[in-house]
């Protein structure tokens, strides 16, 4: 069945991808070949795989039972919050943060992920921003601190 | 006598001490990276890769480190596959079968330093056949025009389609939304803007290191999470680390036969590391005859994978080193590398860079005999980083994959990107798409358009032109031999044998 709702999925990325590609023609052309022609090209490609995956019959998808599932999308939102604060926190704070849920799901105790988790924000730093090089935000708070 | 000189050059290159040090890092991080379940060469080279980037390595340097990265990987495979049964990467998968059956029988220690040895032997002799095969074929491969290379990548992307099994269909797709988002930003020749909605962060295109993070660091921790229950206990190594001389004598030629073979498996594109130690593990169970213990500790059984392992993941640095068109999702990633720092893959790269392919095969040999000598003495220090909780690693990696892609542009929407396109992946990957082709499809994209363009503007829009010469045509025939040809041996042994339940 996910296949089906994905091939239908991937069917409406087509017809929208060809109808957006269709417009795509460069101002003054000196080539046979334009812009728009290989992504129209991969377009109807994938509107006939993604018939193929609706019409073919396979194997379903075995899902991991829905708990399981529920805590993968958990995970998944806070890394997603974790990519939307981790300028404005700052690496630190913002790492901290994501990392003590993300222990509490791979089973690690309150007081593991509490000090695990500050200790990466720290270390890692520490590590890229200090020692290799690789500059990191400080966050919105720090900055005024830091002057 | 060219080559021996340029591979001098190479050596001077790769053996400064700058290089050296650098190789020794990677060399160990590779190691640790390719033990722990879950990550692989390729998320090891993914995660690196912008974080070389982001401490501004120059090139040789940058490409030496990704490198020893890989190789380590192809070293640390085997041993969460003998201590703990759970193979560190793909290729390693075979290595299980026989070694931790050694491991319980308390033969860990030799069953670590044989396969240590087979690693680098395949590994040497993958070396040997790069430096041996790379100039002639990428001087062969400069003849090529626009319209040969087309069929080429075409006949790489279906190499993939033919290999994954009895998912031609999810493969294509993979292919094809790698293809798609390779169309995103402004298109080079015409300065069209192609489906940036306007978006100005979108107009240079989905970031290479942006997809890489989200499709093979974000989603496999997800998967990581999916498949987690409480931790696995690794045997330990008790007794002898050394193998004895007996031991040594059953898998000499095992060793020598294997790396054979696994180079040229990996040369092919799509095969790779998984089917090469699958293929000699079951040859070298057929040529044992009656003689023999596989499946329950033989060492010839740990031997031969661990050595085709390496020689393939060796080997299928050819195609990416020759042609510029990569064979593997790894290779895909190098190839990434190498555009991140402007350097066109191709043929052209043994004239125009030679200090960085040279470099690059020269430390191929260095990190072998580093991982050789570090795998045997220290394997119970490797052995501790299998004891790091995944409660550690894994918000440590997510915080990693963050810092690469942050490094590149350092923008917000990068990240979110990356995470977005993580969370696609891991979807993609529980409905059971394989990745590679994915990956493939987003490097080989835009080379794949301007190749095609380029053919038809010297045709003038002539469709011909693409099956003109007699090296086009015959990748085109190879290609729809690759897509065809295992399906229609299937059907044919399926005629021959009539099933067994009807």
């Amino acid at each position: 069945m996910s296949e089906r709702i994905f091939g239908v999925f991937l069917l409406l990325l087509s017809a929208g991808g060809i109808f957006f590609g269709w417009d795509l023609k460069a101002p003054i052309s000196y080539e046979p070949v334009g812009p728009r022609a290989f992504p129209l090209l991969v377009f109807a490609l994938l509107a006939v795989c993604a018939v193929g995956l609706v019409v073919s019959k396979r194997p379903a998808t075995e899902w991991a039972p829905s708990p399981v599932l529920l805590r993968v999308g958990g995970m998944f939102l806070v890394v997603l919050t974790y990519a939307l604060l981790f300028d404005k926190l700052g690496f630190v704070v913002a790492t901290t943060l994501m990392s003590i849920p993300l222990a509490r799901f791979f089973g690690g105790s309150w007081k593991q992920s509490l000090v695990g988790g500050t200790s990466l924000g720290v270390v890692l730093f520490l590590l890229f921003d200090r020692l290799l090089d690789v500059v990191l935000p400080t966050g919105f708070w720090l900055k005024p601190l830091l002057g | 006598m060219e080559t021996i000189s340029h591979l001098l050059d190479g050596f001077a290159v790769a053996a400064s001490p700058t290089n050296l040090l650098i190789c020794l890092i990677g060399a160990f991080l590779g190691t640790v990276i390719g033990m722990l379940p879950g990550l692989g060469p390729i998320n090891g080279v993914a995660i690196l890769l912008p974080i070389a980037y982001a401490m501004k390595l120059p090139p040789e340097s940058a490409l030496i480190l990704l490198v020893a990265v890989y190789s380590g990987c192809e070293f640390g495979g085997r041993i969460s596959a003998i201590l703990i049964n759970v193979p560190g990467d793909a290729g390693a998968v075979m290595t299980t079968l026989d070694g931790y059956p050694m491991a319980k029988n308390g033969l860990a220690g030799p069953a670590l330093s044989i396969s240590a040895v087979a690693s680098f032997t395949g590994a040497i002799i993958a070396t040997i056949g790069i430096i041996a095969f790379a100039p002639i074929l990428a001087n062969w491969a400069l003849a090529f025009g626009p319209a040969e290379y087309f069929a080429l990548m075409v006949l790489a992307l279906s190499c993939l389609g033919g290999l994954v099994g009895d998912s031609l269909l999810k493969a294509m797709v993979g292919v094809l939304i790698g293809l798609m988002i390779s169309c995103v930003g402004i298109d080079s020749n015409s300065g069209v803007y192609r489906y940036t909605f306007d978006l100005i962060h979108l107009s240079d295109g989905i970031p290479f290191i942006v997809l890489v993070i989200g499709l093979f660091a974000v989603s496999e921790l997800l998967l990581m999470l999916q498949g987690h229950h409480g931790g696995t206990k690794a045997l330990d190594v008790t007794g002898r680390t050394m193998f004895n001389r007996k031991e040594f004598a059953l898998t000499r030629w095992t060793m020598l036969r294997s790396s054979v073979v696994g180079f040229f498996v990996g040369v092919l594109p799509g095969a790779g590391a998984s089917i090469a130690s699958a293929m000699t593990y079951s040859m070298e169970r057929r040529m044992a005859g009656k003689d023999h213990c596989f499946g329950e500790g033989d060492v010839r059984g740990v031997a031969a994978p661990e050595a085709a392992n390496n020689a393939s993941a060796y080997g299928s640095l050819i195609p990416m080193l020759t042609l510029g068109v990569p064979g593997s999702g790894t290779t895909a990633v190098l190839i990434g590398a190498l555009t991140l720092y402007n350097i066109t893959p191709g043929p052209t790269l043994f004239q125009e860079q030679p200090v960085i392919v040279w470099g690059l095969i020269a430390s191929l040999a260095i990190s072998s005999v580093m991982l050789v000598l570090m795998n045997i003495p220290l394997v119970r220090v490797f052995v501790k980083f299998l004891q790091i909780p995944n409660w550690l690693l894994v918000p440590g990696v997510a915080a990693i994959s963050m810092v690469g892609v942050y490094a590149v542009h350092g923008t917000t929407f990068d990240l979110v990107v990356g995470t977005l396109l993580g969370g696609f992946g891991f979807l993609l990957r529980a409905m059971n798409f394989p990745m590679a082709p994915f990956i493939l499809g987003f490097v080989l994209g835009d080379m794949m358009e301007q190749n095609l363009r380029r053919a038809l503007s010297i045709s003038n829009g002539e469709l011909g032109i693409l099956f003109a010469s007699p090296i086009s045509i015959g990748l085109w025939i190879a290609a729809i031999a690759m897509l065809l040809g295992p399906r229609l041996a299937k059907v044919i042994d399926a005629r021959r044998k009539p099933p067994a339940t009807a």
